[in-house]
């Protein structure tokens, strides 16, 4: 038996918009301590990582450990029809083959139920380890978002390089290249205008802008973003969702073709 | 040829096993190919129409570049890294096989002339594939267009199979231990192969489908050896046995015996000789002189290069002035085409830069239930 209560149903909209580009179908797995997911795109290249911790749920009931296989399109069709202010509620049983997500108005005065097949998902679920970062870079997430896509109008790979003069992201392309810097800059209003830029060491990435830009599609859930990199990773772009949990992006970096063809 | 009723026994008792991926999924894997098959498979389909094929002016044909060509140039675009592995010396016990098979060709082409004579051009059609024979030239020519795309080639000692196998194998082994630190050569993720050998030679992940047409639209099937031998409940040795009784290319089977019945067999009783022993003989005729055990070594211990610097796989930059030389000087390609496809070469290469997931973090097992469970209705 599965019982979750989300009032700010909102949350759950925008969760499912952020992710449902990157991957079509995907488990959630639910525990006691929270409702997760973690799938990669088709292509194997990127990774999501989902996890909305129990106590951020009005109600919280999982009797055991379940793996809810679900088609993110379908089930984003039946989240479009709850509304901004709904509370949902997901709901299903142990061994039947369906969830439901019930959305209440808040006057509670409509309460609909729109019940989804499960599907059987044979998917890899990857480790990853706990890292210390070379870099970690916390920006507000609608300048991130705005720099992938202006880049991406010139070329179709984004270099990340930090150094102690601050964070580069560059690019080339047929028509010319592009070139944009970011400072750390504390001193603003709000404090998630801030640029704060954690260096332990430089590090310069190459990653495919197609991916960053699906990645904030979550721009939404946070007013910021943080992007961890080092040398021999794949970079996380985290964004929180409130204060119960994120949603972290993997991306594998491109390879210098000179590296491979010396080894 | 290969394993005789193999696929339909495993998709029968080990579903599992095989997985359909998409062609794409594939990317930035390598990936070794039997050369010598897929070769054959151009010159029966590629541009035939009747007895008919492509040529080149001086009247050679042209069909397996053409398909060499365009196939690889998928994979490249795919971001898929190919190695292929053309065929060494076929070993003794294959002799009696190719002689069959060599007789089987001169009556298609004594049916090809008289389907000629007659006019049926169904007939023609339909023979005319079958006098399809694989020449030292043919390998050759792909040989020397390989090279000049860049695409590394492996010249069996023996079978190409068993050598796509071995590169697979130590590919397994490196992964493990130093890939990602000297990247050593021999890491090929799969085999890509129309012949069931392969399994038996111990690829540990085997795909076909992998070199079709795009237009087939047919998904790529994995086979994952470690799979089949835990849903069938067999060891790599009993498989390989069961293989041998199924019908192999180096050794006659025994008369009445499938695969369905030699996977019982197998099971009851563990290897060959004890079902030698336990048969019976009356209704079973073993044939009189078996080299099961030569076959079986065959499959245990082929011959097969293992020297690092004899497998020198490297995939090096397009040599666009030999490749327009080869193609378009020497047998009438379309220069447009042969120019905008070395192109296609060039970006794929860009491409193929991405790194993937798995080469950072390992899979691990989940410890959630399933909510639904695959209901079996068969």
């Amino acid at each position: 038996m599965l019982e979750l209560r989300l009032v700010q149903g909102s949350l759950l909209k925008k969760v499912l918009e952020s992710i449902k580009d990157l991957v079509n179908d995907a488990n959630f797995d639910c525990s006691t301590t929270g409702f997760s997911l973690q799938a990669m795109d088709s292509s194997h290249v990127a990774l999501v990582s989902l996890l909305l911790r129990s106590e951020g749920f009005e109600h919280y009931r999982c009797d055991r450990n379940l793996s809810m296989g679900m088609n993110l399109g379908n089930m984003s069709k039946m989240l479009k029809c709850a509304g901004n202010d709904d509370i949902i509620t997901i709901k299903a049983d142990d061994g039947g083959d369906t969830v439901t997500f019930m959305f209440e108005s808040p006057k509670q005065d409509k309460i609909a139920d729109f019940e989804m097949k499960l599907m059987d998902i044979d998917s890899e679920h990857l480790g990853i380890p706990d890292a210390e970062y070379h870099s970690i870079v916390r920006m507000p997430s609608n300048e991130f978002s705005r720099i992938c896509k202006d880049l991406s109008t010139i070329g179709d790979t984004v270099v990340i390089s930090v150094t102690k003069e601050g964070v580069k992201f560059s690019t080339a392309g047929d028509i010319g290249t592009a070139n944009i810097v970011l400072r750390q800059n504390t001193t603003v209003d709000k404090p998630e205008d801030a640029i704060v830029i954690e260096m332990n060491e430089p590090v310069s990435l190459s990653f495919a802008l197609r991916y960053m830009n699906s990645f904030t599609k979550a721009t939404p859930l946070s007013d910021t973003v943080t992007i961890s990199l080092s040398s021999e990773l794949p970079v996380v772009v985290e964004y929180k969702v409130a204060e119960m949990g994120y949603i972290r992006y993997y991306l594998a970096p491109k390879i210098e073709e000179d590296e491979e063809d010396k080894a | 040829m290969g394993i005789k009723g193999l696929t339909k026994l495993l998709a029968d008792n080990a579903p599992s096993a095989m997985k359909e991926q998409k062609f794409e999924s594939y990317f930035g894997r390598k990936i070794a190919v039997d050369a010598s098959m897929s070769i054959y498979q151009f010159l029966i389909v590629v541009g035939r129409a009747g007895t008919e094929m492509l040529t080149n002016e001086a009247g050679e044909v042209t069909s397996h570049l053409q398909g060499m060509f365009n196939r690889t140039i998928r994979l490249l675009e795919a971001g898929i890294k190919p190695v292929y592995v053309f065929d060494g010396k076929p070993p003794e016990l294959k002799r009696q096989e190719l002689a069959k098979r060599y007789s089987k060709r001169a009556d298609a082409t004594a049916d090809l002339s008289g389907a000629i004579e007659a006019g049926n051009k169904e007939d023609i059609e339909k023979y005319s594939k079958r006098t399809v024979k694989v020449t030292k030239q043919h390998n050759d020519d792909c040989k020397r267009l390989l090279k000049l795309m860049g695409v590394p080639v492996v010249e069996a000692t023996s079978e190409a199979e068993a050598q796509c196998a071995a590169l697979c194998k130590a590919g397994k082994v490196c992964i493990v231990s130093s890939v990602l630190i000297s990247g050593v050569l021999l890491t090929v993720y799969g085999v890509a192969s129309e012949d069931m050998d392969s399994l038996t030679f111990g690829a540990p992940k085997f795909l076909r489908h992998l070199m079709d047409p795009s237009s087939r639209k047919i998904p790529v099937m994995e086979f994952d050896v470690a799979k089949i031998l835990e849903e069938l409940q067999l060891t790599m040795d009993q498989f390989i046995d069961l293989c041998i009784l199924s019908g192999c290319d180096y050794c006659d089977s025994i008369r009445g015996i499938g695969g369905q019945t030699a996977l019982k067999l197998i099971r009851q009783h563990g290897s060959i000789e004890t079902i030698l022993e336990n048969i019976n003989k009356e209704r079973y005729q073993i044939p009189e002189e078996w080299p099961y055990n030569e076959a079986r070594k065959l499959f245990k211990e082929p011959d097969v290069l293992t020297d690092e610097e004899q497998l020198d796989i490297k995939w090096t930059s397009p040599d666009e002035e030999g490749i327009v030389q080869f193609l378009v000087n020497e047998n009438g390609f379309n220069i447009d085409r042969v120019t905008k496809a070395v192109e296609k070469i060039k970006s794929a290469k860009n491409k193929s830069s991405q790194g993937r997931l798995e080469s950072f973090f390992k899979p691990i097992a989940s410890s959630s239930v399933p909510a639904k469970r695959k209901v079996c209705l068969l």
